[in-house]
């Protein structure tokens, strides 16, 4: 009877333990904005992940893409941060510098060495996320805006999209009028419009077409070259409620109505990754029949050719987490990052390696080389401990003249103010 | 050898029970308002970035002093200043005359009250997101206000203008807030005895004279209450500048104090300036709580 009962004692220790074996498992956590296209494509793939590496079970957490900044903040700033997040670069510099985040893990990652992810990708492309002399990061998305037009739109006002679509600011507000309708002051049909309040991804692309720079050399002086920014500013006054009434924040974000080809934006900025979106909203407006790219425009006195900065979204680990999750949440983003072929092709979005770029997808994706013909005059977005708060000064700035009609003579000088006290890290 | 019983008064057993009867609410109230204004004061006297993994660094009063020399700081109050004085004093009197309306009414009495509270459940940041529907360029708002006024094609900017959108603020917190204080003058209305009504009707007091010679000095305490509340309600507002900023509104004229202590944080990284700036703003509103209680004694 002892031994009976032994024996069923120790069958259950057995089937305890191999059992408790069998689920110990790794589980890292992933925070990432909502992107219907994405979400499919990264939940087949973390899948397949854990079917191939059952040690490892990820939870993907979808957060608004508004909200990403100040929930990751959050976060962190209570030692409880995801294991793997992403953001734009803007806002995921301030995480490096801190210490934050760990540096990539080549070996994990499926790369010999880190030389060789700098190889894997287009030179440059990892820039921001390299931080004395360490990769920090690998590119869920490096992102360009061109400038999307619906050529239905450009019918119905008259206009043939392949020829009088515009090359420069100027031809863009004289274009913008003609194919604006309103009722009233109340705009009906916005010819186009900025991609509000992304003001660091146009603006100082803007100021350095015609010699300005929005940060100084010696990194102190800011808002440099007068004439350059002051054209800018002008610009956008006459563009908004007060001057020639063609568009404004406070109207409907372009990017969010041009999808549905509704007759009510003509012309409006973004990535490559918009194909998808527009295919996944509204799969009759066809690219080349509806809908057409064009490059970012000029001045027409422009000194220096220059495209729309680029931004990055990059993959990072949270450095607070646990050697065997950094190990598992670098093996998951060399496994996502080595499927860059269907990121591009089910999500429109460009992870820049080599490989990608050098592939038939890529280069007979629609218009493809108009976003790449801008790349490669894109700076990159200007990031740095302080840029939201250099963000925060340009929408004032654009508010100003725009919604308040103040002379930007006066705005000039208030944004420089304010641009040189966010890098001094004054209040 | 045998322990003594300690025998307690009635008054004193009466006493623990209330202690612990109390004693849930001051748990509650000691580690989700106490301790974090006491942590906020803490902060406020250090530096520290919520990124770093350094300790806060102990500054002394600097904080305080840079909000002194900041205009920012200022205008905020500016803002802060302009919205509680003109939302409110209406939220206040709309109240007190809806409350009025809706007790001398007989029927569909529970209707009003239900139609007029209704707003108040809704969270702020789906109000204020309805709202900004209602006052995009092409919305309601200007439709309708158009249509009032035989007007065609007229934008009123409602979130364009700065002087608009601070307008635009007042009646979408009026709208919100207006049930929730009705609510509460007509609870005081329903506590004025109604003999005193009577007498005062017997010793030849008219509808006008028996609500400015009656019902309104006995409504005091409860005007008090509301104007106290409508006050610090007005001060901590956020929800709905934050929404109409984050859609392009123009910031400068909304930019209250609660949006300023949220930006210096979250934005700006500065969690201790952005926690002086908070016990500035607790200061500012205990000092003024106070002040209207004593002038309301002394009036009394």
């Amino acid at each position: 009877m002892f031994n009976r009962l032994a024996r069923v004692l120790a069958l259950l220790l057995a089937a305890i333990v191999v059992g408790g074996s069998a689920v110990a498992q790794t589980e890292i956590v992933y925070w990432t904005h909502e992107d219907p296209n994405r979400t499919a494509l990264e939940t087949e793939l973390i899948a397949r992940f854990e079917a191939d590496y059952p040690q490892y079970k990820v939870v993907r957490v979808t957060n608004p893409t508004d909200q990403m900044a100040q929930l990751i903040l959050t976060a962190f700033s209570a030692n409880r941060g995801p294991d793997i997040f992403n953001m734009d670069i803007p806002n995921e510099y301030p995480y490096i510098v801190n210490g934050r985040v760990a540096p990539v893990n080549p070996a994990a990652a499926g790369y010999i060495d880190e030389q060789s992810i700098y190889d894997a990708y287009l030179p440059g492309t990892l820039d921001p996320v390299t931080y004395e002399g360490e990769l920090y990061g690998l590119p869920l998305e490096v992102t360009n805006w061109s400038i999307y037009l619906n050529m239905n739109v450009f019918r119905d006002a008259g206009l043939d999209p392949l020829t009088d679509y515009p090359r420069t600011w100027e031809q863009l507000m004289d274009v913008a009028e003609k194919l604006t309708v309103r009722d009233g002051e109340i705009i009906t049909r916005r010819g186009f419009d900025f991609r509000y309040p992304y003001y660091l991804n146009f603006m100082p692309s803007m100021a350095a077409q015609l010699g300005g720079k929005l940060i100084g050399d010696d990194g102190k002086s800011a808002i440099v070259g007068d004439e350059a920014w002051l054209r800018v500013l002008q610009y956008f006054k006459d563009w908004g409620p007060t001057g020639k009434n063609l568009g404004a924040p406070t109207y409907k974000a372009a990017r969010s109505i041009f999808n549905f080809d509704n007759n009510d934006i003509g012309m409006m900025e973004s990535g490559q990754y918009q194909a998808a979106r527009i295919l996944n909203d509204n799969p009759g407006f066809l690219p080349g029949e509806g809908w057409m790219v064009v490059p970012f425009p000029q001045w027409e006195d422009a000194v220096a050719d220059v495209a729309e900065a680029y931004y990055g979204h990059y993959w990072m680990v949270n450095a607070q987490a646990s050697k065997e999750k950094q190990q598992a949440a670098w093996t998951l983003l060399g496994y996502f990052a080595s499927h860059a072929d269907e990121f591009f092709q089910r999500v429109a979005v460009l992870q820049p390696t080599q490989d990608l770029l050098a592939s038939d997808m890529f280069k007979n994706a629609p218009y493809s080389s108009v976003f790449m013909g801008d790349l490669a005059k894109a700076p990159v977005i200007y990031y740095d401990e302080n840029s939201p708060q250099v963000l925060q000064v340009l929408k004032d700035s654009v508010e100003a003249v725009m919604l308040q009609g103040k002379d930007p003579a006066d705005v000039l000088k208030t944004m420089r103010e304010g641009v040189e006290r966010a890098l001094r890290g004054e209040y | 050898m045998a322990r003594k019983a300690v025998k307690l008064t009635v008054a004193t057993r009466r006493a623990m029970w209330g202690w612990v009867f109390v004693l849930p609410a001051l748990i509650y109230f000691a580690v989700f308002s106490f301790y974090p204004i006491f942590n906020a004061l803490w902060l406020s006297l250090h530096t520290k970035n919520p990124l770093s993994l350094r300790p806060p660094r102990f500054v002394g009063l600097r904080n305080y002093i840079d909000l002194l020399h900041s205009t920012s700081f200022w205008n905020s109050w500016k803002a802060t200043g302009l919205f509680t004085l003109g939302t409110a004093i209406p939220l206040v009197v709309l109240s007190l005359l809806l409350a009025t309306i809706i007790v001398s009414r007989l029927n569909f009495r529970r209707f009003f009250q239900l139609a007029f509270y209704a707003p108040a459940v809704i969270p702020s940041v789906v109000a204020a997101a309805v709202w900004l529907l209602l006052l995009d360029p092409r919305g309601i708002a200007n439709q309708w206000v158009n249509f009032v006024l035989g007007l065609s094609g007229v934008d009123h900017k409602w979130l364009a203008n700065p002087e608009m959108v601070r307008f635009s603020t007042t009646i979408v917190y009026l709208w919100e807030k207006l049930g929730f204080f009705t609510i509460i003058f007509i609870a005081g209305l329903g506590g004025i005895p109604q003999s005193v009504r009577e007498a005062a009707h017997v010793d030849g007091a008219g509808g006008w004279q028996l609500y400015r010679y009656v019902t309104l000095p006995l409504l005091k305490p409860t005007t008090l209450l509301v104007s106290v509340m409508a006050m610090i309600f007005c001060m901590r507002t956020f929800a709905t500048q934050y929404l109409f900023t984050q859609a392009g509104a123009p910031r400068e004229s909304i930019n209250v104090v609660t949006l300023g202590i949220y930006t210096t944080g979250i934005r700006d990284l500065q969690l201790g300036l952005a926690n002086a700036m908070s016990i500035v703003l607790l200061v500012v509103m205990l000092v003024l709580s106070v002040l209207q209680f004593r002038l309301s004694g002394r009036e009394g």
